[in-house]
C-alpha cells in the first residue's frame, strides 16, 4: 500500500532574484514497510524532498499525498496537526528537549496528542526499552551519549504511532558503533513491526542497510533501485 | 497544561544566573514600587488626617459669603439653633464654634498679615488636636487677659518670645478698625510653616468683646463618627438652615480631595514606571532565550506542537518568572510596610523641607488590599505585554529550523 506519493514536485528558492532549483519534477511513491534511503551529494535535494514529504515545506509546484491526503495544499495549522498524528521525525542533531528526561521527551508528543496518562507512561517505557535505554529513562539529554540521544529521538518519533518516520541524516553525528546500533534498532522495528522509514543520507552505512535507495542529483532522481535485504546480503 | 507549565518552568532555569538576575530585578523593583506607593499613601493619609483632625474637621458651617470675603460681620446666622441641632445629632462627635477675622500683627520689628482665630478652648480641644502643636509656653487656658499663641516661625520673624506683647489690628462688625495688645503665652509648630506664619490664636471670649457687643461666630468645625457622614450631614444642615453654607472637608479643601484621588493614580503610575523598566528586562531575557532555542522550537513545530501552544509556552515562561518575582517582592514589601506602618519611617534629614511643604517627616506607609490587587494586575498586564513580542517571534519560527546546522 502506498503511503507517500509525490507528483511532479518542484521547489525553486529565490524565484525572482537568483533562482535555485532544489527539486525538479520529482515523482516517487513509497509503500508501507519500506526501508528507503535518499542519497546524493550535498545540495542534491534529498533534504528538500524529505521536508516536502514531511509537510515542513511547501513545493513551488507539484503535489504531495500522504495516505491519499494532499498535504501540500493544507494550511499551516492543519499540516502541524497532520504531522502530529501521521509523521515521525528523527533529526541529525537529535533535537531533544534538554530540560526533559528521556521518558519525558518520549511522552511529550503523546501529551500533545492528548492521550491517556497511563497509556503514555506505558508506551514511553516500552519504547525506551525497545531502543535499549530502559535503564536511562530518567537521564536528561546532556547525560546521554550521541547514540543514546538519537535512540531517544527514534523512540520519540515512534511514540505518536505515525504512518512513517522521516530521518534526516540520522547517523551523521554518530560513531560507527552507535550508528550500527541505531540502524539495528530501526531495521528490527521495520522488519518486526512494519514501520516505514525514509532516510536522507550520504552515510554509506545507512545506504548499505536500506532496501531501496533513491539517488538524487541536482534536484532530480537519477536512480531508484531496490537492494537485497540486509540479513540476506550478510548471509 | 501541566506539562507546558513544567516545560516553561524548566526552560526558565536553563540559565539559572540569567533568570536569577531578572528575578532579583523583579523582586527589588516590586518591593521598591510597593513600598514607594505605601509611602506616598502614608504621606497623603497623614496629611489628610492631620488637616482634618487639627484644622479643617469633617465639616464646617459658615455664612455663605464668609470664606470668599472674610469680613467679621459675615457671621453665622441662627448659630444657637445650629448648635442645638448638632448637639442632638448622633453622628456628631464634637464641634467647636470659632470667631475669625483677618487682621495684622505688629511687633517692634515688623507688621504681618494674619488670620486671627478666636477659639473656645474646651470645645476646640474636644474637636481638634491642634493643642498638641504647642511647643513652648502654655495653651489659652492661661489666666492672663488677651492671651495669644502664635506660630513659632511668626515669633521668630518678629523676634518675639513667650511673655512678649504684640498688637493685633482688625475690623469689628461695624467696620471700625480695632487695635488691641495681646500677650504671647505660647508658641505652636504645625506641619506647615506657611500655616504657622499666618495664624494667631486667641480666646473667643476676648476676641468677641473686641469685635461686637454680642456673640459672633464665623465658623463651626464639626467632627463626625465617620467621614462618610459628612456629605449627608451638610445636605441636611443646608436644608434646615437656608441662611448658612455647610460644606464637607472635600468641598472646603479641593486640593486635599484631589490628593485622595491622586493616591489611586499614583499607585498605578509608580507601578507602571517600575514595571515598564522591568518589561525591557523581561523582553530582553525572553528574546535571548528564544534565539537560543530556534532549532528546538522548530523541532516542536515539526513534531506537531501547535503554534498556539508554542505561543502559550513562551508567555507562560515570562508569566511564571514574573509571578514568582511578584510573590517574593510583594511579600517582602508587605513585611516592610507592616513594620514601618507601626514603627514609622523617620526621614529626619528631610524634616525641614518636608515642613515647608506641610508634610510630616515620619511616614507611616499604608497599602490597602485593593491597591495590592491593582499592583499585581499592572504587573501581570505589563509582563504579558512584554512577552507578546517574543511569543509572536516564537510562533513565526520556521519548522525547518529543526534541520538547520548549528
Amino acid at each position: 500500500m502506498t503511503i507517500v506519493r509525490t507528483e511532479s514536485l518542484s521547489k525553486v528558492y529565490n524565484p525572482d532574484t537568483v533562482p535555485v532549483h532544489a527539486l525538479r519534477d520529482v515523482s516517487i511513491e513509497i509503500d508501507e514497510s519500506e526501508f528507503t534511503a535518499l542519497r546524493g551529494p550535498s545540495g542534491s535535494g534529498k533534504t528538500t524532498l524529505l521536508n516536502m514529504i514531511g509537510g515542513l515545506d511547501k513545493p513551488t509546484s507539484g503535489k504531495v499525498f500522504i495516505d491519499g491526503q494532499e498535504i501540500s495544499r493544507m494550511k499551516d495549522g492543519e499540516r502541524i496537526d497532520f504531522r502530529l498524528h501521521n509523521i515521525g521525525f528523527v533529526f541529525q542533531h537529535y533535537n531533544l528537549i534538554p530540560v526533559f528526561t528521556a521518558r519525558e521527551n518520549v511522552s511529550f508528543i503523546m501529551l500533545l496528542q492528548n492521550r491517556d496518562k497511563r497509556e503514555i507512561e506505558q508506551r514511553a517505557n516500552e519504547l525506551l526499552d525497545q531502543v535499549g535505554l530502559g535503564d536511562r529513562k530518567d537521564a536528561r539529554p546532556a547525560q546521554l551519549s550521541g547514540g543514546q540521544q538519537q535512540r531517544v529521538a527514534v523512540a520519540r518519533a515512534l511514540a505518536s504511532q505515525p504512518r512513517f518516520i522521516l530521518a534526516d541524516e540520522p547517523t551523521a553525528n554518530l560513531d560507527t558503533e552507535a550508528a550500527m546500533n541505531l540502524l539495528d534498532i530501526m531495521e528490527t522495528m521495520n522488519r518486526e513491526q512494519n514501520i516505514t522509514f525514509v532516510f536522507s543520507t550520504h552515510d554509506q552505512r545507512v545506504i548499505d542497510r536500506a532496501r531501496r535507495v533513491i539517488t538524487m542529483v541536482d534536484g532530480a532522481i537519477s536512480r531508484d533501485e531496490a537492494q537485497q535485504e540486509y540479513g540476506l546480503r550478510e548471509g | 497544561m501541566k506539562t507546558l507549565i513544567a516545560l516553561s518552568w524548566r526552560n526558565i532555569w536553563r540559565h539559572p544566573a540569567r533568570s536569577s538576575v531578572l528575578l532579583a530585578a523583579i523582586i527589588v523593583g516590586l518591593w521598591a514600587g510597593v513600598v514607594a506607593v505605601g509611602m506616598v499613601n502614608g504621606l497623603m493619609q497623614q496629611r489628610i488626617d492631620y488637616l482634618i483632625e487639627s484644622e479643617i474637621t469633617h465639616a464646617q458651617v459658615h455664612h455663605p459669603e464668609f470664606l470668599a470675603e472674610g469680613y467679621s460681620w459675615l457671621d453665622i446666622p441662627d448659630h444657637d439653633e445650629i448648635v442645638s441641632w448638632l448637639e442632638n445629632d448622633e453622628r456628631v462627635v464634637s464641634f467647636s464654634s470659632r470667631t475669625i477675622t483677618d487682621g495684622m500683627v505688629q511687633s517692634p520689628v515688623k507688621t504681618s498679615g494674619v488670620r486671627i482665630r478666636g477659639i473656645d478652648m474646651a470645645s476646640e480641644t474636644r474637636t481638634t488636636n491642634f493643642h498638641e502643636n504647642l511647643v513652648e509656653g502654655e495653651y489659652l487656658d492661661s489666666e492672663i487677659r488677651n492671651a495669644a499663641i502664635i506660630g513659632e516661625r511668626l515669633a521668630s520673624e518678629h523676634n518675639m518670645e513667650v511673655g512678649n506683647r504684640v498688637v493685633l489690628t482688625f475690623e469689628d462688625i461695624n467696620n471700625e478698625l480695632i487695635s488691641a495688645s495681646f500677650n504671647i503665652v505660647g508658641l505652636f509648630r504645625s506641619a506647615s510653616v506657611d500655616y504657622d506664619e499666618r495664624n494667631v490664636f486667641v480666646r473667643a471670649d476676648d476676641f468677641i468683646d473686641l469685635l461686637s457687643d454680642q456673640p459672633v461666630y464665623h465658623e463651626i468645625g464639626i467632627m463626625l463618627s465617620d467621614e462618610e457622614f459628612a456629605a449627608p450631614l451638610v445636605d441636611e444642615l443646608n436644608s434646615a438652615f437656608p441662611g448658612i453654607k455647610a460644606q464637607t472637608w472635600r468641598q472646603l479643601s479641593p486640593e486635599l480631595s484631589m490628593l485622595v484621588e491622586l493616591g489611586g493614580v499614583m499607585v498605578i503610575l509608580i507601578t507602571m514606571i517600575i514595571m515598564l523598566a522591568l518589561a525591557f528586562g523581561i523582553l530582553n531575557t525572553m528574546l535571548m532565550a528564544l534565539f537560543e532555542r530556534m532549532r528546538e522550537i522548530g523541532m516542536l513545530l515539526s513534531i506537531g506542537m501547535s503554534r498556539r501552544r508554542v505561543f502559550g509556552m513562551i508567555m507562560l515562561e515570562a508569566f511564571i518568572l514574573t509571578i514568582a518575582g511578584a510573590v517574593v517582592g510583594m511579600s517582602l514589601a508587605t513585611l516592610s510596610i507592616n513594620y514601618f506602618s507601626d514603627a514609622g519611617l523617620n526621614l529626619e534629614m528631610f524634616a525641614e523641607g518636608a515642613a515647608q511643604l506641610g508634610w510630616d517627616h515620619i511616614i507611616y506607609p499604608t497599602l490597602s488590599i485593593a491597591e495590592y490587587a491593582v499592583i499585581l494586575a499592572v504587573v501581570v498586564m505589563i509582563t504579558l505585554l512584554a512577552s507578546v513580542y517574543p511569543a509572536i517571534k516564537g510562533i513565526r519560527i520556521n519548522p525547518l529550523e529543526a534541520a538547520r546546522d548549528a
